[in-house]
């Protein structure tokens, strides 16, 4: 399918709304590196077929939008899921703007193959050990100080435990914050509870409660 | 940088949740983007520790979107009696 431009916000936001993953490129015809990556858009589209459809449209056509989304330069790629924004690419990034892409058409099609939602996928991994940990980076290399922190406690516990690096997937980073109305990372599951974040670890511990919690 | 101060936090947490203490340190010298917060609340009461921290959460639901780091010791007046005489005894 190739890129749709759009000239009307009604359409901008059936498109975006729509189940299918939109790749939305915020442009201006003075810009010449729009063209750059409207043309990267046109051969991603050719590779992920049905899976993600392309739009472009022209930001300083549609400034409340072009406002909503923080527009500051073009071009600027805005992904949707669903209505809403989960991803972005600020400026001439074509191999971000690329495997952004790829990532969502591959989570798209493993999605339609199971019939899987995203509520679901989460439900799923927050079951995916009997204490699991959502941080940022992994057990070996935290990337965040609240991350790190936490894995040190837990690690004392001799517990075993999986993690899931929420950097890697910006669907799960923002679904799980509205799934478990918890805004933070890191986040601890028992048994596919919500625990709660470094602080009540660090309680649960002060209070010697720690060890029976995460057994659950 | 955020465009919260710690007072502003304070002020916020202690009107909303009605508490009689709350302290709040600026951790990231003055540009906004970690704070620690003592907070004691009668509205606390009878809450588990994640009920008690995501009420917090939801009242500083706008501000939590701009500040990095946010960490909080959420107190019922009872708990907190206890916490000042472990304080005194250390």
């Amino acid at each position: 399918m190739p890129v749709v431009v759009v000239t009307e916000a009604e359409e901008y936001q059936k498109r975006i709304n729509a189940d299918k993953t939109t790749v939305a490129l915020f442009a201006a015809d003075w810009a010449e590196q729009c063209g750059q990556v409207k043309d990267a858009l046109e051969e991603l589209s050719k590779i992920t077929g049905d899976k993600l459809q392309f739009i472009s449209l022209n930001a300083e056509q549609f400034p409340e939008i072009s406002m909503k989304h923080q527009i500051e330069a073009v071009p600027t790629v805005i992904f949707f899921a669903k209505g809403s924004a989960v991803d972005r690419v600020d400026g001439v990034d074509i191999a971000a703007i690329s495997s952004k892409s790829k990532k969502l058409a591959e989570s798209a099609s493993s999605a339609a193959a199971t019939g899987q939602t995203l509520e679901d996928r989460l439900k799923a991994l927050i079951n995916t050990a009997p204490l699991m940990i959502f941080m940022k980076g992994d057990r070996n290399g935290p990337r965040c100080g609240f991350s790190k922190q936490l894995i040190g406690i837990v690690n004392e516990t001799n517990l075993p435990y999986e993690t899931f690096d929420i950097l890697g997937d910006e669907e799960v980073r923002q679904g799980l914050k509205t799934f478990s109305d918890w805004p933070t990372y890191p986040q601890v599951y028992v048994k596919g509870e919500l625990i709660g974040g470094l602080d009540i670890i660090k309680e649960l511990l002060a209070n010697n409660e720690l060890e029976a919690t995460l057994k659950g | 940088m955020s465009k919260y101060n710690s007072k502003y936090l304070e002020d916020k947490l202690k009107t909303q949740l009605e508490a009689q203490h709350v302290s709040v340190v600026d951790e990231s010298d003055g540009c906004g983007g970690k704070f620690s917060a003592v907070i004691v609340s009668a509205a606390f009461n009878g809450k588990t520790l994640l009920q008690k921290h995501r009420l917090v959460n939801s009242t500083l639901a706008e501000e939590l979107k701009e500040i990095h780091a946010f960490s909080q010791k959420s107190y019922t007046p009872d708990e907190w009696e206890k916490v000042k005489e472990q304080q005194q005894q250390q």
